[in-house]
């Protein structure tokens, strides 16, 4: 799986490592039984430091979605699917939520955000899809 | 733990001009120390006193428990250093130049010098002037790197560097970290700083303002844009918390360190606030915030952040 990793965008680095984990997990990218990159590897891969990507992968652990193998590194739990599924709805109704609070506070009238939200939704799911 | 270096109390002055006040900065193993700060705010002088290449006035610095002053060669030995303008010798070519150094260090510093050459795809027969300015840093790279210094550091390497050379730099970086190495790196780059960095500090005219885990830096500051019912200036009640603030109109930004929820729900209840928008700022907006605030040294800023398990 590849990731994306922007400083920038208001999400903790690791909090972004997790998340991708999630939704490659949730949409089969990676399945039950395979194995994650390890701390290293991942850490030179998006040139982040490795204590934030071992960061991620505990939290990924205490969620139950990888579990460690012995001497071969961490994999995907077989819960993890189901897990997966039902967090990328909760953790894209919280960014959904930020954005229309942000909507709300600004003054926008409601029928006029939700009018928006259907414009983006239909030329957004007109594009080819990209990654989070 | 111990630490891999540590300055104590250190001030330098050159003349008149102090050069680095009263600094008190550590490491321990398998951090990534950044060092942020305004050119002349004291990062390579800093830098130069743990080398033992400059004598602070008063303080100590030293590295791998030995005293920055009197064991300098020794100190310079055992860590790898990149300066911001390497000095290379630029008659001989890519090889001869890891042979050269290689006399210096214990054996298998060339085995792992002609590694790193060919990983960083340099022409080996090719004479260091004939390279291009990122070839050349990457040779000083694999110069400082092919003892497997228990400390890397890095003084600018990056500046007026290409992204691909400044992205292996990077993931070098991260691969010493990785193997419980030690990098202190002093940067303007503070995107790429915000990736792999434990912990930073940022430096003002010699002062530092402030040394603390990424994380806790991040989530300690806040910015509060505040709306206001007039135009006149707003008197902000929390000074002590404030690192910058900025007035347009009727509103005001404040960059705050530590706000209480009960200072902010007294902010949300003055006729003076209309509205309180709460920001996290981005690292850069956090060193700009440093930088042209009214903020001096925190006395009480912390001398090492509290370390985290590495896995």
């Amino acid at each position: 799986m590849f990731f994306r990793i922007d400083p920038h965008n208001g999400v903790a680095i690791y909090d972004q490592i997790v998340r991708q984990v999630k939704f490659a997990v949730a949409r089969g990218v990676i399945q039950t039984g395979e194995l994650v990159p390890s701390v290293r590897e991942l850490s030179r891969q998006i040139a982040v430091n490795p204590n934030t990507v071992a960061r991620a992968y505990r939290d990924l652990q205490n969620d139950g979605v990888l579990a460690g193998v012995r001497g071969t590194g961490l994999e995907v739990t077989p819960e993890a699917a189901r897990l997966c599924e039902a967090e990328r709805s909760e953790l894209i109704r919280q960014r959904l939520d930020s954005v229309l609070r942000e909507a709300l506070q600004s003054g926008l009238a409601p029928p006029v955000i939700r009018q928006m939200v259907n414009h983006s939704l239909q030329t957004l799911s007109q594009e080819p899809g990209e990654e989070l | 733990m111990k630490p891999v270096f540590a300055l104590r109390n250190v001030t330098k002055k050159f003349g008149k001009q102090i050069a680095v006040h009263n600094l008190t900065l550590e490491a321990g193993p398998g951090q990534v120390i950044a060092l942020l700060g305004d050119n002349g705010a004291g990062k390579t002088t800093a830098i130069k006193m743990l080398l033992g290449l400059l004598t602070p006035d008063s303080g100590t610095a030293e590295v791998l428990g030995m005293e920055s002053r009197r064991q300098g060669q020794e100190i310079r030995r055992r860590i790898g250093y990149v300066p911001d303008k390497p000095a290379l010798y630029e008659w001989m070519t890519v090889t001869e130049i890891g042979w050269f150094a290689a006399g210096f260090y214990p054996h298998g510093y060339l085995e792992t010098y002609a590694e790193m050459v060919r990983s960083f795809g340099l022409p080996e027969t090719k004479q260091i002037k004939h390279l291009s300015k990122g070839m050349q840093a990457k040779v000083s790279l694999a110069l400082a790197m092919a003892h497997k210094p228990e400390l890397l550091i890095l003084d600018e390497p990056t500046s007026g560097l290409d992204a691909v050379v400044r992205r292996e730099f990077l993931e070098s970086m991260v691969d010493v970290a990785a193997e419980g190495r030690t990098v202190l790196l002093a940067s303007h780059q503070i995107h790429e700083v915000e990736r792999v960095a434990d912990s930073v500090a940022i430096l003002r005219q010699s002062d530092l303002l402030t040394f603390d885990r990424l994380e806790v830096l991040k989530n300690e500051v806040a910015e509060l844009v505040l709306t206001h019912p007039t135009d006149e200036v707003f008197a902000f009640p929390f000074r002590d918390i404030q690192i910058a603030s900025r007035h347009d109109g009727r509103q005001s930004v404040h960059l705050v360190r530590g706000l209480p929820p009960s200072q902010q729900a007294e902010l949300e209840n003055l006729h003076a606030v209309v509205h309180l928008q709460v920001r996290t700022p981005s690292l850069e907006e956090i060193f700009v915030g440093y930088m042209t605030g009214s903020i001096r040294r925190r006395d009480d800023a912390p001398v090492e952040p509290q370390a985290e398990i590495t896995a």
